[in-house]
């Protein structure tokens, strides 16, 4: 069987935005691994292919060894065509069976199973027919099996998912070192350093909560105190943090202040104090020193995010922070508002109190305002030079990526400019 | 637009932006150098302009030009 993952442009897409601009949705992280590590994992199979967006085609080529947008990949073999959404636990219920569709509560199609003989009955000249003749041919089969509809819905289920990945991989004990004087609460069971990890002394491994998995030449410097769940990435640091519980970091971070209940897909430096707080942070983020998030509103309301910049979307939670996007720099001092959108590749400078909920990609945020700033290839410059420093190339077809998002995402952010340039002029009469 | 009326909008808006007088403009001032621009008012300058003017400048463009006299002849060609 052929597992095909399937992340097309469809009116539902943005709901996983700012991160999944530039990455299919299956490249994000809840617990200790990605919904595509994940749902290969209970795929059972090897033999993986991917259609994902026609703009992020070319860099994800890069980035995976995957056949990608290829239609061949679509005949020859029994398939299962899946959907990120679809939560990966149930995805071994559909691996075997005779052909069906599978469609979430909203009616939209989150897995395919069909039987290599049934294929010849199909269109599967590219993904989209072959999934618009299954659903006209095929019956439909199971119930709505849950699925992820947001990011917060990543967010919230993090803590837990920590735990299921933790007892899934099933390691436990330290291969790396522990320094002493050292202080582990919790099971021994309850705790795995990888080999190369660095556990510096004075630092405290909680895991009476629930399970800590430090990754390899992972760093934990003294003073720092780690509540589990939580999940460290390779090669990331923790410098004298208050890691409370749910966290989920991503490779090659730097990370410091308080950060609770969040994911940081990877590359990403916290270096300093401030509270993260329920946030999904993207790579390449860099959140300048005493950037805090608010994760609470003070009447204890739910938080409501408006994705597209308009329409608030009621989270159904009380405790939402931010949702950051790839390259997005904040400066010294940064306040975000309960259940902030900050788009990808924005720059955003602090005003001494909370910033508006909703800053565009490729903002130059900038006296309160959103502006066109120093524009978008200044903006390239500094991504390429942010990954040099971690050995990481900047390629043609990751800036073409970008262009395209600048492109999308203009409607957002238009609007925004004109609004800042009279608030601007207003601000000098 | 006449050249003139151009130049006597460009001035007025870069007085208010750097907060200069309008006799130490010239159109050689260099925005930086000699008015004292910082990054983040050259940022602002360019937004001013777009809002004097009612027009779209293209930011890479529009921060390579350095002097009154070239920020004139810029704008001059887009409201033409």
């Amino acid at each position: 069987m052929r597992l095909i993952l399937f992340d097309l442009l469809d009116e539902k897409r943005y709901h996983f935005d700012p991160l999944a601009l530039n990455r299919p949705i299956w490249e994000l992280r809840c617990g200790i691994t990605s919904l595509r590590e994940k749902l290969v994992a209970a795929a059972g199979t090897a033999d993986v292919a991917c259609f994902v967006p026609p703009y992020m085609a070319d860099f994800y080529r890069e980035q995976v060894d995957l056949p990608v947008n290829d239609a061949s990949q679509l005949t020859g073999d029994d398939l299962l065509l899946v959907h990120p959404r679809l939560k990966a636990h149930k995805v071994g219920d559909l691996a075997e069976g005779p052909s069906r569709v599978v469609a979430d509560a909203e009616g939209r199609t989150v897995a395919v199973r069909i039987e290599r003989a049934d294929l010849e009955k199909l269109d599967a000249g590219s993904v989209e027919a072959l999934l618009d003749s299954a659903r006209a041919q095929l019956p439909k089969g199971d119930p709505a099996p849950p699925s992820w509809n947001y990011t917060w819905d990543l967010i919230l289920e993090n803590p837990a998912q920590i735990a299921r990945d933790f007892q899934a991989l099933g390691r436990s004990g330290v291969e790396g070192t522990i320094e002493e004087p050292k202080a582990v609460r919790g099971g021994p069971a309850d705790v795995y350093v990888a080999p190369g990890a660095r556990i510096h002394p004075m630092v405290v491994l909680d895991a009476s909560g629930g399970p800590i998995y430090i990754d390899e030449e992972a760093e934990v410097l003294p003073f720092t105190r780690v509540e589990g769940p939580c999940y460290l990435g390779r090669r990331s640091m923790l410098l004298g943090a208050n890691c409370r519980e749910g966290n989920s970091i991503g490779p090659m971070c730097r990370v410091g202040g308080e950060v609770e209940e969040s994911i940081i897909q990877g590359y990403s430096n916290k270096y300093h104090d401030g509270f993260l707080g329920h946030a999904y942070v993207g790579r390449w983020v860099n959140l300048g020193a005493f950037t805090s998030n608010s994760d609470l509103k003070n009447d204890y309301t739910n938080v409501s995010i408006a994705l597209d910049g308009k329409r608030p979307i009621d989270t159904g939670s009380t405790k939402i922070g931010a949702l950051i996007g790839d390259h997005t720099k904040t400066s010294i001092g940064t306040l975000f508002n309960t259940g902030t959108y900050a788009g990808a590749m924005a720059l955003i400078s602090a005003t001494g109190k909370p910033l508006p909920k909703f800053i565009p990609s490729f903002a130059w945020f900038l006296e309160g305002v959103v502006t066109k700033g120093f524009g978008r290839k200044k903006l390239y410059e500094t991504a390429q030079a942010a990954m040099g420093r971690r050995q990481c190339e900047w390629t043609a077809a990751e800036e073409a990526l970008w262009e395209a998002v600048f492109q999308m995402t203009r409607p957002q952010r238009d609007p925004l400019i004109k609004i800042g340039r009279r608030m601007l002029a207003a601000q000098r009469m | 637009m006449d050249r003139s009326e151009v130049e006597q909008r460009v001035v007025k808006v870069t007085c208010k932006v750097l907060g200069v007088d309008p006799e130490m403009v010239e159109p050689e001032s260099h925005f930086v150098f000699d008015l004292g621009a910082e990054s983040t008012q050259s940022i602002e300058l360019v937004a001013a302009f777009e809002e004097e003017f009612g027009i779209e400048m293209d930011e890479d463009a529009a921060l390579a030009v350095d002097t009154v006299g070239g920020a004139v002849d810029f704008i001059g060609a887009l409201v033409e």
